[in-house]
């Protein structure tokens, strides 16, 4: 069989494999250039940015769980202005594609990020993180609240004619009612999920391992929880394209997320284990059509067959 | 940068003292020379436990035709320290590495105190050969609990031996040594009259934090190696940051381990 064809689009854009670097978990695009080219990934998303520089939460930030990890990073980050002089350049001319991961604690923060993003040009597109408190009114988060996610998206959507991606927390309380309300504020593509929000314990302390006490778990522990929320959303608005992921270490695991209605998938926490993971799974994916006599990867979305 | 990920094989190990050990891994292939207080991420290849990897400081590296030597020393503290001791011989090894920025060995002169607590040890014990051919001299503060928990004693013997270098004992119970800790020793001797042109340590957060108290009391250098919980080792979780003077975050493994004691914000650590 010849070299199947591994490209896709997800609403709109297209990307030279499936393969895509989750927010937060590569730096800024070029911190593992050594060790995992970006150039080589279907996309590369980045540390979520704010307009101005933030520093985080305190220490301890991370904890090991059975089959994965908790953070509570608090979304430290260098802030957009830094980004776009520093780093966006050198992505733009290597040819990455970059979506840039977007934050804020208003909608007007959001925005102010994407108006900075668009003056500076050679972006792909952008993915809003909405699983952050909304301190300008009374801090529930972005993405539990229908009405609230819509207004915000449609504040981003107005702000930019490049891809716009709105990006899940599977904490939500209904979860498709927040994937709905993204697509009527005008959302391209829909990426979930976020991390799960999770605890862990010091026994001998008798202290929470994180300094925030809860943090988001990431990793295998949420493949399976990951897999049946991208189904639920697939099934509820299957004209939606869907960026799938949550504990994906392996090419299979990719191909499921397809299989169960995903465009793309993002890899995160596995980078942690093995910074050239991505890169295994692009070649585990290619090996995995060529075995099925799949010529195309993205024949592969949604191409689940129900039990009868 | 000279970081790579590559497989090696457990060679041989050796125990210590009751809980600790040392650890020779093969390395087949290229690998860059590590500077001492750098360090690898290391664990069983193909297993899924444990989660993360582990950090080690590099504590010997030798190459030969082949490929190379990377010893590391371990202490016993839990799960995967604990099976590091029992993985059998000829394991295969995943080791990410050289990582994060080391002793300024190149810029070293003149006298140093090197001040090694718990199992602060290794990266020292690699720095000395280098200190030593560009004629520095170095005195060594071993810190323990108790004698039977000094590591490496053996070992710094034969390179005070060969390198003219002096060891400084000190335990809490006095069972071997000065009776004391480490960094009321360290100043004891200062206040008798030592020089020391910059102290470079390694070793427990409360040991770090009274060398870089002594440090400013008596406007010496002081070079750090910490340590911290690390998910990647790779500077993009950013799980691992100490609060730098001046405001903002220093990642331990890359803007570290090895940080100049000014450079860090102690009031928020
Ligand atoms: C840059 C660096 C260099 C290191 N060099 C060495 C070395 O040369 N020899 C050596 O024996 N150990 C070294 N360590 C510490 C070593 O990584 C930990 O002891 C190890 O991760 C513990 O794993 P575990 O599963 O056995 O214990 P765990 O169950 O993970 O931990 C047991 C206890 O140790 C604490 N702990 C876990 N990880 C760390 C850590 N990274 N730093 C401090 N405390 C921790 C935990 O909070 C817990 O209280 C180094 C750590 C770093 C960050
Ligand atoms: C250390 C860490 C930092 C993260 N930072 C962000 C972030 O800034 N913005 C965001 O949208 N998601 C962030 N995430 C969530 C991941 O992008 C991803 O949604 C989640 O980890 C699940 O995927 P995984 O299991 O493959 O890691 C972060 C995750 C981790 C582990
Ligand atoms: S361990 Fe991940 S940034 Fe340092």
């Amino acid at each position: 069989m010849t070299t199947p064809d591994l490209s896709v689009t997800v609403g709109g854009l297209e990307l030279a494999n499936p393969v895509l670097a989750a927010s937060g978990t590569f730096g800024y695009g070029l911190d593992l250039d050594d060790l995992c080219p970006p150039e080589r990934l279907g996309g590369v998303v980045t540390k979520g940015l704010s307009p101005k520089p933030k520093a985080g939460a305190p220490m301890p930030r991370i904890a090991e769980t059975a089959c994965g990890m908790l953070n509570a990073i608090g979304l430290e980050n260098v802030g957009v202005d830094a980004f776009c002089r520093d780093t966006l350049p050198t992505l733009v001319e290597r040819g990455v594609t970059v979506i840039v991961n977007v934050f804020g604690a208003s909608p007007a923060e959001y925005r102010a990020v994407i108006q900075r993003c668009e003056t500076a040009g050679g972006i792909a597109g952008y993915e809003l993180n909405v699983s952050c408190p909304n301190v300008s009114s009374g801090g529930m988060e972005f993405g539990h609240d229908p009405a609230l996610l819509e207004e915000l998206t449609r504040l981003c959507r107005d702000a930019t004619r490049r891809p716009l991606w709105v990006k899940l927390s599977p904490n939500a309380p209904d979860l498709v009612a927040t994937a709905r309300a993204a697509v009527a504020g005008g959302a391209d593509a829909l990426s979930l999920i976020n991390t799960i929000r999770g605890m862990a314990i010091d026994p001998y302390r008798r202290r929470p391992e994180l300094a925030r006490t809860f943090g988001g778990l990431s990793g295998p522990a949420v493949l399976p929880i990951a897999l049946r929320m991208v189904h639920e959303v697939h099934r509820a608005l299957p004209a939606v394209p869907l960026v799938g992921l949550g504990g994906i270490e392996t090419g299979l695991d990719a191909v499921r997320f397809m299989l169960a209605g995903a465009s793309a998938v993002q890899v995160g926490t596995a980078t942690f284990r093995r910074p050239d993971t991505m890169l295994r799974i692009i070649d585990e994916l290619a090996a995995y059509c060529r075995k099925t006599n799949t010529d195309r990867a993205a024949s592969l979305t949604g191409a689940l067959e129900e039990i009868s | 940068m000279g970081r790579r990920n590559v497989t090696a094989r457990l060679a041989a190990r050796r125990d210590l003292t009751e809980d600790s050990f040392s650890l020779r891994l093969r390395l087949e292939g290229a690998f860059d020379r590590p500077i001492p207080g750098q360090f690898v991420m290391i664990r069983p290849a193909g297993g899924s436990q444990p989660f993360w990897r582990r950090a080690f400081s590099v504590a010997g590296f030798e190459t030969d035709g082949a490929g190379g030597w990377l010893d590391l020393m371990v202490k016993i503290v839990g799960p995967a320290t604990q099976a590091w001791h029992e993985l059998p011989l000829h394991t295969p090894v995943e080791v990410l590495g050289p990582l994060g920025a080391g002793y300024p060995v190149d810029q070293a002169h003149g006298r140093l105190a090197l001040i090694a607590g718990g199992i602060g040890l290794p990266p020292l014990v690699y720095a000395i050969p280098g200190l030593a051919r560009r004629g520095v001299r170095w005195d060594l503060y071993l810190g323990a609990a108790t004698a039977s928990r000094l590591v490496g004693l053996e070992e710094c013997s034969r390179l005070a031996d060969t390198s003219g270098g002096r060891i400084i004992i000190a335990t809490d119970d006095g069972s071997a040594g000065e009776r004391g800790l480490i960094p009321v020793v360290l100043e004891r001797r200062i206040d008798a009259g030592e020089l020391y042109d910059s102290l470079w340590s390694c070793g427990p957060m409360a040991m770090l934090r009274a060398v870089a108290e002594v440090a400013r009391r008596r406007h010496i250098e002081a070079q750090l190696a910490l340590e911290e919980r690390m998910a990647c080792g790779l500077g993009v979780c950013l799980g691992c940051v100490v609060p730098a003077a001046g405001g903002g975050h220093l990642r331990v493994c890359r803007e570290g381990p090895v940080i100049d004691a000014s450079r860090i914000d102690w009031s928020r650590m």
